[in-house]
C-alpha cells in the first residue's frame, strides 16, 4: 500500500516539474502533455467501470457532453470556463445516474449497448437543435487561461489527480471486495450483501462526472467543438483501449497504457500509409489483448517477475 | 402524399431490411449468448460485395439494364455464402477461445473485431460513400394508391423469403431444432450429444450471412461506405431489445413496429425526419424502463 503510494507520489512530482524541466517552451510537446492527461483520465475513469463488469461505449459520449456544457453556457451566459467545467461535472453526474438506473438493473449486455445508443443520439441531438449548439458549425471559445499551456496542464492534472486518487480508493477500500465480487458473479455479490445496482450506478456517475471534466477542459483548451469532433467515437474507443493494453483493474495499467498508445498514434497519425488508419491498430490490440493477454502488459509483467531467479520463492 | 394507407405501407417495407438485420443479430445473442458488436459490419462488407459484383456485372460485362435483378440473383448469395465463410473463421479463430469468459471479454471482442473491419476497409477502399447507381432504386411500379420504387418491394420481397426460410430452418428441420436446442440450454444439449461448437460455429455464419444478404439489398437504397455498420447496429439493436433479447419471433413484430413507427413520424411530425433517426434510442430507453424482458411474453 505504502510502496504504491510512494510510487504515485514520485510519479506526481515528476509529472509537475515537466514544464520546468524545459519542457515549457516547447508549444507542441506542452500540447500532447495536456493531451496525455486528458487520456490517462479518461483511461482511469474507464476501467474503473469495467471493474464492475460492466462494458461502457459511452465514455466518448460523455467527454463531448461536458465540452458542449462548458461551450453552451459560454455561448448563452458568458459562464466563464471554470465555472463551466464544474456545471459540466454535474450535468455528466446526474445523465450518467438517470442511464444507469434504467439500464444497470439489468443484464451487462443492455448497459453496453444503451452507452453505444447513447452516444450516437448526443451526436444527433447536437446537430439537429443548431439554435442551442450551433449545429454542424459547432461553437467556440476563447482560449483557456489565453492560451496558457503550463496553467492548462496544471488544471487537468488536477481532474487526473482525481481520477487516480477514485482508481486506488476503489482497489484499496472495502469497495474492492464489492467490485470484485460483482465482477465474478452479482448474485453472489447481492447474497452476500452488496448493494449491486447502487455501487454499479454509483461508480458510473463518479466515473461519467470525471469524462465530462476532460471533455469540459477539452472544449476552451481547444477553443473550438462541432458534433463530429464531441462525439468522436474514437475516444470511446481509446478510453477502453488504453486500460486493456495497460492491464485492465489496476491503476498503472491505464496511464502505461496511454502512455504507449497514445504515442504510437502521434506517431502512425503523420506517417503516410497510416494517418487515421491507426484506430485498426487499436482494434488489433483490443482483440490480441483479450485473446492472448487479458491481462495485459501489467499482467505480462508481472509473471515475469514471478517467473524471475531473482526473486526468492515464497 | 399524406394518405394513412402509403404511410403504413411504406412502413412496412421499411421494416423488411430490418427484420433481416435484426434476426442475424438476434441469432448470434439467442444461440451463442454472445452480443455481437460486429454485426453492423458483417452488413457493411456484405454491402461491398454486393458493391463490387454490381461493378464488375455494370462495367467488363456490360449488363446494362439485367444489373438489378442480377445483383439480386448472383450478389446476394455471393454475398451471403462469403461473409458466412468469414464469419465461421472468425467464429474458430477468435470467439471460440472467449464463450467461457466473462461477458465482457466477449464484447470487447467484437466491438474490437468491428473498429479493425470499418478501419481496414476505410485504409483499403477509400473512407468515401459510394453510390451503385441502380436503375431499380428510382424506377417506379404503380400500384393504383400510390408509387413505389422496385428497390423497396425488392428488399421487402428479399427480406421476407429469407426471414422465412431462417425460421424454416430453425422449426423444421435437425439444424434448426439443435440450435434451438443449445439455444435453450448449452449443458443439457451436450449431454444429448448435439455437437454445440459446431453449432455455435454455423449459427454465427449464419447470422452473417442474413446481415450481408440485408447489406446488398442497402445498395438499392443507400450508399455504401464503411461507416454504414453503426446505425445499422443500433437500430437492430433496438429491435432485440424490443423484442426480448433472443426471442426470433418477436424479431418481427418489432420491425414491424419500428418501421411504421418511423414512417409515421417523418410523414405527420413537423421536421420529423430528426426525431425519427433517434427513435430507435427512445425505444431501447422506454422499453428497459418498463418491459426489459421485451414487450411479447
Amino acid at each position: 500500500m505504502r510502496r504504491e503510494l510512494v510510487g504515485w507520489g514520485v510519479f506526481l512530482v515528476i509529472a509537475a516539474a515537466l514544464p520546468a524541466l524545459g519542457v515549457a517552451g516547447d508549444r507542441y510537446l506542452m500540447f500532447l502533455a495536456n493531451v496525455m492527461l486528458m487520456f490517462m483520465t479518461l483511461a482511469l475513469s474507464w476501467d474503473v467501470v469495467a471493474r464492475t463488469g460492466q462494458l461502457s461505449l459511452a465514455h466518448g459520449a460523455f467527454f463531448g457532453l461536458g465540452a458542449y456544457t462548458v461551450g453552451i453556457a459560454y455561448r448563452s451566459g458568458h459562464v466563464p470556463p471554470l465555472a463551466g467545467l464544474l456545471l459540466a461535472a454535474l450535468v455528466g453526474g446526474l445523465v450518467a445516474i438517470v442511464l444507469g438506473v434504467v439500464t444497470l438493473r439489468l443484464r451487462g449486455i443492455y448497459f453496453a449497448i444503451a452507452t453505444l445508443a447513447f452516444a450516437e443520439v448526443l451526436r444527433t441531438v447536437a446537430l439537429q437543435l443548431p439554435d442551442i449548439t450551433g449545429g454542424n458549425v459547432g461553437i467556440s471559445m476563447p482560449p483557456l487561461f489565453d492560451g496558457d499551456r503550463v496553467l492548462s496542464y496544471y488544471l487537468i492534472g488536477a481532474v487526473f489527480v482525481l481520477a487516480l486518487a477514485l482508481s486506488i480508493w476503489v482497489r484499496r477500500s472495502r469497495m474492492q471486495y464489492a467490485v470484485t465480487a460483482i465482477r465474478a458473479n452479482e448474485t453472489v455479490a447481492a447474497v452476500v450483501g452488496v448493494n449491486v445496482v447502487r455501487t454499479k450506478v454509483s461508480l458510473f456517475a463518479a466515473s461519467a462526472v470525471l469524462a465530462a471534466l476532460v471533455g469540459a477542459f477539452y472544449m476552451p483548451f481547444i477553443t473550438h467543438t462541432d458534433p463530429a469532433d464531441a462525439f468522436d467515437t474514437t475516444r470511446s474507443v481509446a478510453a477502453l483501449v488504453f486500460p486493456i493494453f495497460g492491464g485492465l483493474y489496476t491503476t498503472i495499467g491505464p496511464v502505461v497504457g496511454t502512455l504507449l498508445l497514445r504515442s504510437l498514434e502521434e506517431y502512425l497519425r503523420v506517417t503516410p500509409p497510416w494517418k487515421d488508419g491507426y484506430q485498426v491498430v487499436y482494434g488489433l490490440v483490443i482483440v490480441v489483448a483479450v485473446l492472448f493477454m487479458p491481462r495485459g502488459l501489467v499482467g505480462l509483467a508481472t509473471e515475469r517477475l514471478r517467473r524471475s531467479p531473482w526473486r526468492s520463492s515464497k | 402524399m399524406e394518405a394513412l394507407p402509403q404511410t403504413l405501407l411504406f412502413g412496412i417495407l421499411r421494416s423488411g431490411l430490418y427484420a433481416l438485420t435484426a434476426l442475424g443479430l438476434a441469432i448470434s445473442l439467442g444461440v451463442i449468448g454472445v452480443v455481437n458488436f460486429a454485426h453492423g459490419e458483417f452488413v457493411m462488407i456484405g454491402a461491398y460485395i454486393g458493391f463490387w459484383s454490381y461493378l464488375l456485372m455494370s462495367g467488363p460485362l456490360g449488363l446494362g439494364p439485367a444489373v438489378s435483378p442480377l445483383v439480386i440473383v448472383i450478389g446476394v448469395p455471393v454475398s451471403a455464402v462469403m461473409l458466412y465463410l468469414i464469419a465461421a473463421g472468425i467464429f474458430r479463430v477468435a470467439l471460440k477461445p472467449v464463450l467461457r469468459q466473462p461477458e465482457i471479454n466477449q464484447m470487447l471482442l467484437t466491438f474490437g473485431l468491428s473498429i479493425i473491419a470499418v478501419n481496414a476497409m476505410s485504409i483499403g477502399f477509400s473512407p468515401q460513400a459510394r453510390d451503385a447507381n441502380l436503375a431499380w432504386r428510382f424506377d417506379l411500379i404503380d400500384l393504383g394508391f400510390v408509387n413505389v420504387t422496385y428497390s423497396r418491394v425488392a428488399g421487402f420481397a428479399v427480406s421476407a423469403v429469407l426471414v422465412g426460410a431462417t425460421y424454416v430452418l430453425l422449426r423444421r428441420t435437425r439444424l434448426g431444432k439443435q440450435m434451438r436446442a443449445v439455444a435453450q440450454n448449452r449443458l443439457g444439449a451436450q449431454v444429448i450429444g448435439i455437437p454445440v461448437d459446431r453449432i455455435y460455429e454455423i449459427a454465427f455464419g449464419l447470422s452473417a450471412a442474413l446481415g450481408a444478404a440485408a447489406g446488398v439489398m442497402l445498395l438499392f437504397q443507400t450508399q455504401v461506405s464503411p461507416y454504414l455498420g453503426l446505425s445499422t447496429l443500433l437500430k437492430s439493436f433496438s429491435i432485440v431489445v424490443l423484442a426480448g433479447l433472443g426471442n426470433l419471433t418477436g424479431v418481427i413484430w418489432a420491425s414491424l413496429l419500428l418501421g411504421i413507427a418511423e414512417q409515421v413520424i417523418s410523414q405527420y411530425v413537423p421536421n420529423g425526419s430528426a426525431l425519427r433517426d433517434g427513435l430507435f434510442f427512445v425505444l431501447i430507453f422506454v422499453v428497459l424502463l418498463a418491459r426489459p424482458t421485451g414487450l411479447r411474453r
